[in-house]
């Protein structure tokens, strides 16, 4: 199976159950379907629901999911890994998401503690000839075998003779010393997770020749570490965070008073320059164009013309809640009846019209039914028909 | 028009970082002092040959409310004179302006102008959005986000020619970013990737997607300009600042009516050009450096900027004529799409133009002889500031 990062795309789902948050998805009813192409690849499901989690493997393309992530294997390990970009992976199109993407942000941090690697019997004994320690062998000849059962197991011989150290796969005959664990209480040692001592007690690591011998090996090799924690360890970067909540208060002035008192009454109030003619909603003081003051007002709409439509999938805290908005949204830029024509005006969108909305067609406001004088007075627009 | 200048002004520096989406292992005092070394080193002077030092950043993106407690430490401005901008997206630029103004009247010889942003330490649509006009528009704004350009065009040109064009000038721009060394996003994108990239990149706003848009970045860029005189006794080739425009002309975001006004863009080119005698800024042009926050509005910008009209943008386009070896090479360095942070952004424009006309601009260098270049900024609703730049003074 291909690694990448050091890991198997099937260890991010094998993980997941022990990685699962019940307590953060408690309000979520989700099914996230994975399609991982390339080698080590497959098809998987998750349905997250309530506090519970299912994770299948699956034969065929998820079918049936609210949001399916699609990624090269290698792609998908690095973004959970946290090695690749997954912004840049969403721009190359090396990640692909079919469905809300706002899905994945928001559920996933949520609901998973962060996937870190797996350390395999395999790589720590491969690691043996970097960490051997050639000043703690003067005169040391000695077989160590090591046989690890499981599906990560294998059986390997390392050679301890003349201050050096091979490390071959298999077992030979005449090892000074034979090492029988399970390969996960033999990971679990190397990470410091259980005693050795404890688990020689307990007959979890069994001993085939001279005891002896195991202790040395002991003082052999340098201590085995996962990778990245070395890196924490050497240089830790350190970082401070914070987020701010800041209460903020504007003045509206006479003019946007004004116009928030009509949003009050149901009414829209336009500024209007007394040399140009031209209207300017919601009211500005000055006349850019003319430099003069606006001090006329026209009620204007309450119809409107649609000229241009931005339906918006980004989701995006909304500034005046800290919420994430619900996504898609519709902003419009319309011109409201008896408005100079190069004004334009924006608003929301009535979400039951986002599929019907067209550039040219009339729109109409929709009030809240109490109003006090503040942008919520007005709720929407829809269209007119 | 270089007579309305008291007296011409050369930019004898230039230093970059490199640009990257995390500077995890540098703070700003760092970052600042990595892009001011090499400016110093490219100008060969030291700080002592620094009469005034400008900074500019979106402080507000990493909320320092007085940047320069730290940037002064990075740069060596102590005890120096000093200045500080904020313009938004158009910070880098106005940094431009603001260094030619300075020396160009006579107060300092030498000045070094600093941009820098690291936007890993705040975020970019969360600061736009909550300083939108708190007073109507701020519960619409979603960052720098909207499709109103790609709609336009789709509307002008038909929604296939406009969505091909679109991917085309973004892959175009990633081929160019491919070749920058300190360019922050790189994809390796190739042309027969753009239908898939046209369905399947994900949808921002509209037909704005992903991998039009540009990227946030942590990175800085310093500038050195001095006076004639001085240029010409401290520096082998400086390139001279011939003529600057900042234009603002939008009140509010009621510029999308049933008649649209002439786009600041537009107008900002027909000015600075009717005054500098250039009727055709393609021709006369050998490179732009224009600041393109996406590919809708990298490609419509250039019909503005260029005085173009109808299709003959996207002609050129098709036509490969922005390529490096085209007709008028556009963003050599991958523009603002490829490495974007924002208080050095638009400062970028100018000192990649620069390097162009030095001829040492790096892999990204144009291979035929650059004498004049044109270079941009944008920001808020409208600001730009477009700038002309020589290889000679013989204007």
């Amino acid at each position: 199976m291909a690694e990448y990062f050091g890991s198997k795309v099937e260890d991010i789902f094998n993980t997941m159950e022990e990685r699962f948050l019940p307590e953060g998805t408690q309000d979520v009813d989700v099914v996230i379907g994975y399609n991982v192409s390339g080698e080590g690849g497959g098809y998987w499901k998750a349905t997250i629901k309530e506090g519970t989690l299912k994770v299948e493997t699956l034969d065929s393309e998820p079918a049936d999911c609210t949001v399916v992530l699609n990624a090269t294997a290698e792609t998908f390990v690095g973004v959970t890994l946290g090695k690749s970009d997954a912004g840049e992976a969403l721009s190359s199109g090396d990640l692909r998401v079919d469905g809300d993407l706002t899905i994945l942000i928001s559920v996933l941090p949520k609901a998973f503690r962060p996937f870190t690697p797996i350390v395999r019997a395999s790589s720590i004994v491969e690691s043996m000839a970097e960490r051997f320690r050639p000043d703690k062998a003067e005169g040391v000849d000695i077989k160590i075998g090591y046989d690890l059962a499981g599906d990560d197991g294998g059986a390997w011989t390392i050679v301890v003779k003349d201050q050096t150290c091979t490390i071959k796969e298999g077992l030979d005959d005449d090892c000074t010393v034979t090492m029988i664990m399970d390969a996960k209480v033999f990971v679990d040692l190397n990470l410091g997770k259980i005693d050795g001592a404890a688990a020689f007690t307990s007959g979890q690591v069994k001993l085939d020749g001279d005891i002896a011998a195991a202790g040395l090996s002991a003082k052999l090799f340098a201590k085995f570490e996962a990778e990245g924690s070395s890196e924490i360890q050497g240089e830790e970067l350190i970082s401070l965070k914070c987020v701010p909540s800041i209460n903020q208060r504007y003045a509206t002035g006479p003019l946007m008073g004004k116009w928030f008192s009509g949003l009050k009454d149901g009414k829209f109030y336009a500024s209007t320059c007394p040399k140009c003619g031209r209207t300017m909603v919601p009211p500005r003081e000055i006349c850019a164009n003319c430099r003069v003051r606006a001090d006329g007002f026209v009620e204007v709409g309450p119809e409107a013309t649609v000229t241009l439509i931005d339906v918006v999938h980004y989701a995006s805290p909304d500034p005046l809640t800290g919420k994430i908005r619900q996504t898609p949204y519709t902003a419009l830029f319309m011109v409201l009846d008896g408005c100079s024509r190069d004004e334009s005006f924006a608003h929301d969108l009535n979400p039951k019209d986002i599929n019907d909305i067209k550039p040219g067609m009339k729109v109409r406001p929709v009030w809240a039914e109490k109003r006090t004088g503040t942008y919520k007075d007005l709720l929407y627009f829809e269209i007119a028909d | 028009m270089g007579k309305k200048k008291n007296r011409n002004v050369g930019i004898i520096g230039i230093g970059q970082t490199e640009y990257s989406s995390h500077k995890e292992d540098q703070n700003q005092v760092e970052m600042v002092n990595e892009a001011v070394r090499y400016a110093l080193e490219d100008a060969k002077i030291t700080l002592d040959d620094i009469d005034c030092v400008i900074h500019g950043n979106m402080e507000l993106f990493e909320m320092i409310h007085q940047p320069d407690l730290w940037h002064s430490l990075g740069s060596g401005a102590f005890g120096k004179e000093q200045l500080r901008i904020t313009t938004g997206g158009t910070t880098g630029a106005s940094l431009v302006c603001a260094a030619d103004n300075l020396v160009a009247s006579g107060m300092y010889d030498v000045v070094m102008a600093i941009g820098l942003e690291k936007l890993q330490e705040g975020h970019t649509t969360g600061g736009i959005t909550n300083m939108a006009d708190p007073l109507w528009f701020r519960h619409l704004q979603t960052g720098a986000l909207t499709a109103t350009t790609a709609t336009m065009m789709m509307e002008e040109f038909g929604e296939d020619r406009a969505k091909r064009a679109a991917m085309k000038y973004r892959i175009m721009i990633d081929k160019h970013a491919c070749l920058n060394p300190r360019a922050h996003r790189r994809f390796g994108l190739e042309y027969d990737q753009a239908e898939d990239l046209m369905n399947t990149s994900p949808q921002l706003v509209g037909e704005l997607r992903l991998i039009h848009m540009c990227s946030q970045s942590d990175g800085a860029c310093v500038m050195i300009f001095a006076s004639e005189k001085k240029a010409k006794e401290l520096s082998d080739k400086p390139v001279w600042i011939r003529d600057h425009i900042t234009a603002h002309r939008e009140e509010t975001f009621n510029c999308f009516g049933l008649d649209m006004p002439e786009m600041t863009h537009h107008y900002a080119a027909r000015t600075l050009f009717g005054r500098n005698g250039i009727t055709d800024p393609v021709d006369y042009f050998d490179v732009f450096e224009m600041y393109d926050p996406s590919a809708w509005w990298g490609l419509d910008w250039l019909r503005q900027f260029l005085l173009l009209e109808g299709d003959e943008h996207i002609r050129m386009l098709e036509e490969d004529e922005f390529d490096l070896d085209g007709k008028l090479p556009v963003n050599p360095s991958g523009g603002v799409i490829a490495s974007n942070p924002i208080g050095a952004t638009a400062m970028l424009r100018p000192a990649e133009a620069a390097m162009q006309i030095r001829g040492d601009a790096g892999p990204q260098q144009i291979k035929k002889e650059v004498k004049h270049a044109l270079a941009s900024g944008f920001g808020g609703t409208m600001w730009t500031v477009l700038m002309m730049l020589e290889k000679d003074l013989d204007w």
